[in-house]
């Protein structure tokens, strides 16, 4: 296809938008997080429920990805009106068509944190929960078919790709992304546009661009629900990437306890495929890229760049030592970029609106918004987007609505293994990349665990521990017996056994590991342990026996 | 000045590392010069008095080792583990890799022997074994180690030598770091 | 080969551009422990024994895999590097079961050499104690995991100078293991050439031939270096 008859399609699909061919549209989240609640049930009632009262002309049923608050499903929301429905059940349909669609009034009942606010809003967005938040990347999520490229299409997609392509040059684009300021969404905040321009500096034939939505943050599922509910968004990122750094070849790495995301990315790199938006001569111009999907097999470790890289080879997923860099030689030794699936959900509207305007979102250092996957012991938990700079205390009180039953908070936990705790007295910390790091956490790939005063913290250590020391690859000794160490140590503290020796070997087993292991993981396995040590060494203290 | 007051205790050890304390042979003499040695599987002492030294060959293996190292620790002033059993656990912990019933059922029930019935001994007045070999470190605090499987008799006469002349031996120093 | 100036605990040398710190320091006279490296094998960097500091650099990086570049200053022997090198030792005591009277190694085992190195006379940590197994299925020699420190050198020696691929790494974390083909037992492979070249690049006691007995152990690991290098000169 070239691009005329691309332009041809998207004018097509936006009209049917735009003139509005249905008047109504009703949208159930089909994430994965509704789906396990009943979301695909709903969906097909509802669709029954509208062709039995004849107004499939005037209501579309869109089955989207995730809305946000998922503790809250199955949701559906009614446009034009932004209204949500929460906890729907087959026996709720004819209701909500009657009131909404007949009657013209909502059920208030059934709205958005109905039972839990004293007034609920009929325009959802009016709600705290969301007024607070800031959707970029999330943009199109929850109310665009994933399974659809036409939705997308219609709703500016590939606009940014083809702006790229016929009107940028690759050190445009790498310009572009430097001055939005956008940092690596992975965890560790490099900054994307330098990653871009180093890949794009070494000369070599071929250069690859991997996606890497290997998450596995006990409690995260921000990747997830970015590649369910908007897989088009990602697909387009990679191309735009692979058009700057002078890629031609791209891997999407998902692991494999994601088959949904899985399913709907594999669809997606199929619609653009026959789009000709993959493939070679890419609308009739001499850029060619093709992606792959590649499924991980469980291994925490194949999250980190060098372990992921070695999993797509085919070989043992073990980190390697690094100088070089994959940016210097990745996946076969050749130059690869290897970016966050949200870094690359956020490229297309930095494309389309400006690096400036992204670059004034957010704080000065960390530009742009974060997605977080609020989950432990707070009312409303699920997938929020929020500006960077947005405190802890706004996104656990005004978003995420307080503690369960009242209760008091004790600490955030981010970055999941390899973050570390917030105490109550840093509420007010604002959440980006330095302020995190100089509270001894990390802002990670976006888990954000929240705990009540039952949480016993050396208990909490040592859960973090074992997650670590069950994932370590096994290649480094540091990492291999230190975490084993740790964790024994602080399974000798949890059974009221500990000595004040366990507490000093524990602490320098800590900096031994995080200053000597190979990879990221066991640099950061400690951290959680550090952090409680920090925040509420008086709870090691207490339990320990001389 | 007084005499110094040494001892040496056997728990869960071959004696391997007694042998080498006598293997210091007529340095002996000079020891004697320096102190009493008040008790030891070799002197017929049945209470262990107060002592400047003690050196402890073996493991913890036993409810009765545990006890008598605690015993050990109060009268001693300093506390020197003798020989890899003492240090790590060496030989006596290969046991630690199983359970203890498959350790009792490989010795008396499954081991080739005369007694073709084979049952694990039970009298009240065995030993009771722990389920884990232990070092001495792991339940006393320890001031010194020799290891070694044995420690050479030049090494443990150089050891006790220097602490009788109330200096601190460094065994990497002198090169006398030996294990197995 | 061109030379670059570098600084290597406060020695200005002129060295060759393109080695590894490892390289360099070992042809300065300068000691850098090591128990994964063997020169000529690929380098993996997974002992971490051989960590340096280098100036501007925030963390440390293994000598053995990291290039030398120009104006370096490299700190080998810090404080910092002795103990966690202290750590590191006693914690490859402490993970398996080396019972060193029992050895057929004792007394020319690489890892007893790091214990005098790094003057270890006791391992501060709890030994862990791992059931572990003995593979005596093959004719002539023994693969003991009880003494193994996964170092990998028989890993790499069997895919790189052989070319059998015998052996690999399975599972993760402190139930990592090395095993012949897809955990079958050594005698039953299908890719051992029985070679014995892994039994010289182990530097523990954990695969040696049957007919010894007790520290009668002779291991030429060098023997692997001498190999690679006359292979690479094509003689």
């Amino acid at each position: 296809m070239n691009r005329q008859e691309l332009q041809t399609i998207i004018t097509a699909e936006t009209a049917i938008n735009i003139y509005n061919k249905y008047k109504h549209k009703l949208c159930v989240c089909c994430g994965a997080g509704c789906i396990s609640s009943g979301a695909e049930d709903v969906l097909k009632k509802l669709e029954e429920e509208i062709k039995t009262r004849g107004l499939e002309n005037e209501v579309e049923v869109i089955a989207t990805g995730c809305m946000g608050p998922c503790n809250q499903g199955p949701l559906i929301k009614y446009l034009p009106d932004h209204t949500i429905y929460q906890k729907v059940d087959c026996s709720n349909i004819k209701a909500i068509v009657q009131s909404q669609l007949i009657e013209k009034k909502p059920i208030e009942d059934l709205l958005l944190f109905a039972d839990s606010r004293p007034k609920p809003f009929i325009d959802a967005r009016e709600d705290p929960y969301f007024k607070k938040q800031m959707k970029i990347a999330l943009k199109d999520c929850g109310h665009i078919n994933p399974e659809k490229i036409e939705d997308y299409l219609a709703n500016d997609g590939y606009q940014a790709f083809d702006k790229v392509l016929f009107q940028m040059s690759p050190e445009d684009v790498i310009a572009e992304i430097k001055q939005s300021r956008l940092r690596g969404r992975g965890g560790a905040g490099y900054p994307t546009g330098l990653k871009w321009e180093t890949v794009y500096k070494y000369v070599s034939k071929q250069k690859y661009v991997i996606c890497n939505g290997d998450e596995g943050d006990p409690g995260a599922f921000m990747d997830r629900s970015v590649l369910e509910g908007n897989p088009h968004r990602v697909l387009e990122g990679m191309c735009i990437a692979a058009y700057a750094v002078g890629a031609n070849k791209g891997y999407v790495y998902i692991r494999g306890e994601y088959p949904l995301a899985i399913k709907r990315i594999e669809l997606a790199i199929k619609q653009a495929k026959k789009l000709g938006l993959l493939g070679t001569n890419i609308l009739g111009t001499d850029f060619s890229f093709d992606v792959e999907v590649r499924i991980g097999a469980g291994a925490f470790v194949c999250g980190e760049e060098t372990a992921l890289i070695a999993s797509i080879e085919g070989k043992r997923g073990t980190p390697k030592p690094r100088p070089p860099f994959p940016a210097e030689s990745g996946l076969w030794g050749k130059p690869t970029l290897i970016n966050n699936v949200e870094t690359f959900a956020s490229i297309v509207p930095v494309i389309n609106n400006g690096g400036e305007w992204y670059s004034e979102i957010g704080t000065p250092k960390s530009a742009g918004t974060k997605i977080f996957a609020l989950a432990g012991k707070i009312n409303y938990s699920g997938l929020i987007e929020v500006p960077m700079g947005t405190t802890l205390r706004e996104i656990v009180f005004d978003i995420g609505g307080g503690i369960q039953g009242g209760g008091e908070f004790k600490a955030a936990q981010t970055g999941g293994p390899s973050g570390g705790c917030i105490p109550a007295e840093h509420l007010d910390v604002k959440m980006d990349y330095e302020s995190l790091i100089s509270l001894g956490s990390i802002m990670g790939s976006g888990g954000l665990i929240v705990m009540d005063k039952s949480s016993d913290m050396v208990d909490v250590a040592r859960y973090f521990m074992e997650f670590c020391m069950d994932e370590s690859c096994g290649k480094c000794v540091p990492c291999r017996v230190g975490t084993k160490m740790m964790h024994d140590l602080l399974q000798k503290i949890c059974n009221d056994k500990g000595t004040t020796i366990d507490l000093e070997r524990l602490e320098e087993l800590a900096v031994y590991v995080k200053e000597c292991s190979l990879c990221g993981l066991g640099a950061s396995a400690p951290n959680p342990l550090l952090s409680t040590l920090r925040h509420f060494r008086n709870e090691y203290e207490n339990r320990i026996t001389e | 000045m007084s005499k110094k007051k040494i001892a040496t205790v056997w728990l869960g050890g071959c004696s391997g590392c007694h042998m080498s304390i006598l293997d210091i042979d007529e340095r002996i003499l000079e020891v004697a010069k320096l102190a009493d040695i008040v008790k030891c599987p070799i002197v017929d002492g049945k209470e262990l008095p107060e002592v400047d030294i003690v050196l402890v060959e073996g493991s913890v293996t036993s409810d009765e080792h545990l006890r008598e190292i605690h015993h050990i620790r109060k009268q001693a002033k300093a506390l020197v583990a003798l020989g890899d059993c003492a240090v790590t656990s060496n030989i006596t912990g290969m046991r630690n890799y199983f359970e203890l019933e498959d350790v009792f059922e490989a010795a008396y029930v499954k081991a080739v022997s005369n007694d073709k019935k084979g049952s694990v001994p039970n009298h009240p007045e065995l030993l009771k074994l722990r389920d884990k070999v232990v070092p001495l470190q792991e339940v006393v605090k320890v001031d010194f180690v020799i290891p070694g499987c044995p420690p050479d008799a030049d090494t443990i006469f150089y050891v006790l030598f220097e602490f009788l002349n109330d200096r601190v031996p460094n065994l990497s120093e002198v090169k006398k770091l030996k294990y197995g | 080969m061109p030379k670059i100036a570098v600084t290597i605990d406060d020695k200005k040398l002129d060295v060759d551009a393109g080695k590894t710190i490892l390289e360099i320091c070992r042809e300065n006279g300068i000691e850098i422990l090591t128990m994964c490296h063997l020169k000529g094998l690929t380098d993996v960097g997974a002992c971490r024994l051989c960590l340096v500091e280098i100036e501007g650099i925030n963390k440390l990086l293994s000598a053995c895999t990291t290039k030398i570049a120009a104006n370096m200053v490299i700190k080998t022997q810090t404080e910092k590097i002795k103990r966690y090198q202290n750590i590191t030792c006693e914690l490859f005591y402490a993970e398996r079961n080396h019972v060193c009277s029992v050895c057929v190694a004792n007394g020319k085992c690489d890892l007893q050499k790091l214990g005098y190195k790094t003057e270890m006379d006791h391992i501060r940590y709890p030994y862990l104690f791992p059931q572990c197994n003995v593979d005596t299925s093959h004719a002539w020699y023994v693969l003991d995991h009880n003494r193994c420190i996964m170092c990998t050198r028989c890993v790499r020696v069997c895919a790189e100078v052989e070319g059998a691929h015998n052996w690999n790494v399975m599972n993760r974390g402190n139930k990592v293991r090395i095993i012949s083909d897809f955990d079958t037992p050594w005698g039953e492979s299908e890719t051992c050439t029985s070679c014995g070249k892994c039994v010289h690049a182990c530097p523990t006691g954990a695969i040696w031939p049957k007919a010894i007995v007790q520290g009668q152990l002779e291991k030429k690991p060098e023997m692997i270096t001498e190999l690679i290098e006359k292979r690479k000169m094509n003689l």
